[in-house]
């Protein structure tokens, strides 16, 4: 499958879009005005906005935290995500969860629990659930490497071979699960070996190059949405900063960083999209411009918002008081 | 009215909601052609296709967080855990994903999870655990525990109709042991409310599962032997729990004694003892009293699950020990 203009430009508007909410969110970390740590998914852009530019409106998504090119794939506003960042009143969890924890129904985006892997099998109930309704969903569940060491992941791949619900696991292998390496997280040669276990397909893709995985799995994701069954999906990245902005990262090699700075998704797509005559470098640094004007209003405006009111505390534990 | 045993009126109240609204779907362990290891389901397969009732891998985290899934999809998922204690392999599903969705995300997550529990038939430390004081410590799940036929049918179908997680514990034994004449209709039985089985005005007892039985059993006794006239209150619900008939029957007998199988610390009579002591100690005549397990796993052989489980005799001996104090 070759990408259209339109698609190509959509992720990289999505990409440019993560990425600078992400070092607007890093600033005003150190800046001290966000509560709690930030945790972000930079230079893992690519995955979440090519799949997204697959996905179709009754697909659903459960993103983790590298993932909010997801979110924004999704349709999240700057504004949603902000807002939830700094725990106001109006933000998509009313301050009542914090940073990714954030989703929308209608955008069929989970807000993702701490708990990794718990996310995976919630992905494969919401397809059953559409499905059951005749809709023709298929489902994105993101894990990280370490996240496949999870009881959860195990169930959950397993759960959807037996019952043949489409969802497309997508592993994000970004050499670190906080301070652990891959070697000290599995014994497979690739993750996606795995796949054979389970009695399903596995494919490797190159997790920095939106394109050439929306080239990749956009007839995978057509063929499950037509013949339902899981696939699994190991996306090659790296991540490029801690895994919290406490974190100095010291423990992984600086050539390591070196080489996946050199595949920056977005510089890639950057390429790409001139190469392919979609935008050439004005066009991108128009966009560019756009976009960072479009979060510069937004973060101003969600810090100038009001804040959780004390009183509702209590309200809203059950569903129908 | 029709006979009902417990294990039926919990089939029927299935039956009666999958019925009534095709989102009902059901699954778990060895649930459908089979029927379930305790035979609850026997025939829904027959009934309701495939599609509504399926077996699942031994795989409870994802039995329950791909009900989380089809619940915020617009379905009523009915989970069958083989035994309470398995879902504890589940319990971050439970508590950090199905209860606390609704209040982080408006999102209402409407499962039943069906977990047979409790002892007294040489189940061992596996297959006889009480988690109810587990369940009600978290914070957007409600936990519901019926302990007569009827109470299990109509519990259920409430349990089901509920927009929140419900825990609906069912005790083991009581599943052939007691029978009762019920009405043919499976209305509701509402969340929240307890029941008097027994009047009396000299002490109360507030009990629920398998121990509002024996607690019947020894206010009987004490009836017959010596006189006394002992309130039995089952709670049937036990989050949200009845306050109110709590603190009126306390006002009414002056005498509390709180039973339940499981163990003491941080049980659920502690909170029904700190109620009591919170807002009805100056109407006692006696100290709160507790009859139930000691703090110790369940013991398999039949001496030691005799000792570990409270039953009419030491439910009668606390009783006259409340009652003569
Ligand atoms: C079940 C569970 N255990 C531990 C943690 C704490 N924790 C949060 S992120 C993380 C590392 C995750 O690594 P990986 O899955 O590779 O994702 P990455 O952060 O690299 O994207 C850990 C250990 C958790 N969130 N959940």
């Amino acid at each position: 499958m070759t990408l259209d203009k339109d698609k190509g430009l959509e992720m990289l508007r999505v990409m440019l879009m993560t990425r600078a909410i992400e070092e607007r969110l890093i600033r005003l970390y150190h800046q001290g005005k966000i509560y709690g740590g930030v945790y972000t998914g930079y230079g893992q852009e690519a995955t979440g906005a090519a799949t997204a530019a697959l996905a179709g409106p009754n697909d659903i998504f459960t993103p983790c935290i590298r993932n909010l090119s997801a979110h924004i794939g999704r349709g999240a506003s700057a504004m949603d995500v902000f807002r939830q960042w700094l725990g106001r009143k109006d933000g998509p969890t009313g301050g009542r969860d914090s940073n990714v924890h954030f989703g929308s129904a209608e955008n069929g985006v989970y807000a993702m629990i701490s708990h990794l892997g718990a996310m995976i099998p919630v992905c494969v109930g919401a397809v059953m659930g559409r499905r059951y309704r005749g809709l023709d969903s298929v489902g994105f569940a993101f894990i990280g490497d370490g996240g496949t060491s999870t009881g959860d992941f195990h169930e959950a791949v397993n759960f959807a071979a037996v019952r043949d619900v489409p969802v497309v696991i997508m592993i994000e292998n970004n050499h670190y699960a906080y301070s652990t390496p891959t070697r000290e997280q599995y014994r497979c040669k690739h993750l996606v070996d795995r796949a054979a276990g389970y009695g399903i397909e596995g494919i490797r893709v190159d997790g920095n190059d939106a394109v050439a995985m929306a080239e990749a799995l956009g007839p995978v994701v057509e063929d499950i949405r037509r013949n339902p069954r899981p696939v699994l999906v190991e996306a090659d990245t790296m991540r490029m900063r801690g895994h919290g902005e406490h974190d100095d990262f010291s423990y992984v090699p600086k050539e390591l960083l070196d080489a996946y700075a050199a595949r920056d998704p977005i510089r890639l797509a950057r390429k790409q999209a001139a190469d392919h005559g979609w935008a050439d470098d004005a066009a991108a640094d128009a966009l560019a411009g756009e976009i960072q004007s479009v979060v510069d209003d937004a973060y101003k405006a969600a810090l100038a918002e009001s804040r959780p009111d004390a009183s509702t505390l209590t309200l809203g534990v059950y569903a129908g008081d | 009215m029709i006979e009902s045993t417990y294990l039926e009126g919990i089939r029927a109240g299935l039956q009666a909601e999958m019925r009534e609204d095709e989102n009902v779907i059901l699954f778990g362990q060895d649930i459908a052609a089979f029927g379930g290891a305790f035979k609850v389901t026997l025939g829904f397969l027959d009934e309701f296709g495939p599609k509504r009732v399926f077996n699942t891998p031994i795989s409870e985290s994802a039995m329950i967080g791909s009900a989380i899934g089809m619940a915020t999809q617009g379905l009523r998922p009915v989970v069958e855990l083989q035994f309470a204690d398995f879902g504890l392999t589940a319990v971050h599903q439970i508590m950090n994903n199905a209860a606390m969705t609704h209040y982080r995300t408006g999102i209402p997550v409407p499962i039943t999870l069906r977990m047979p529990c409790g002892g007294g038939f040489g189940g061992g430390p596996f297959h006889s655990e009480e988690l109810e004081g587990l369940f009600c410590n978290m914070p957007g799940l409600k936990v519901v525990y019926p302990a007569f036929p009827g109470d299990a049918r109509g519990l259920l179908v409430s349990a089901i109709r509920d927009p929140n997680p419900v825990i609906y514990l069912e005790n083991k034994y009581l599943y052939r042991h007691v029978k009762e004449m019920i009405p043919r209709k499976a209305d509701p039985v509402p969340l929240g409310i307890a029941r008097i089985c027994r009047t009396g005005r000299d002490a109360v007892i507030l009990t629920y599962g398998a121990m509002v039985h024996e607690s019947i059993q020894a206010a009987e006794r004490v009836a017959a032997d010596a006189g006394y006239g002992v309130m039995v209150i089952d709670m049937r619900t036990l989050k949200p729990y009845d306050e109110d008939t709590v603190l009126s029957a306390v006002a009414a007998c002056n005498r509390v004694l709180i039973v339940h199988e499981g163990c003491r610390t941080c049980g659920f009579g502690a909170e029904l003892a700190a109620l009591v002591a919170e807002k009805a100690f100056h109407l006692l005549d006696a100290p709160v009293r507790r009859m139930t397990a000691p703090d110790v796993p369940v013991p398999f052989a039949p001496e030691l699950e005799k000792a570990y489980r409270p039953d009419a005799d030491k439910i009668e001996q606390a009783l006259m020990e409340l009652l003569e104090f």
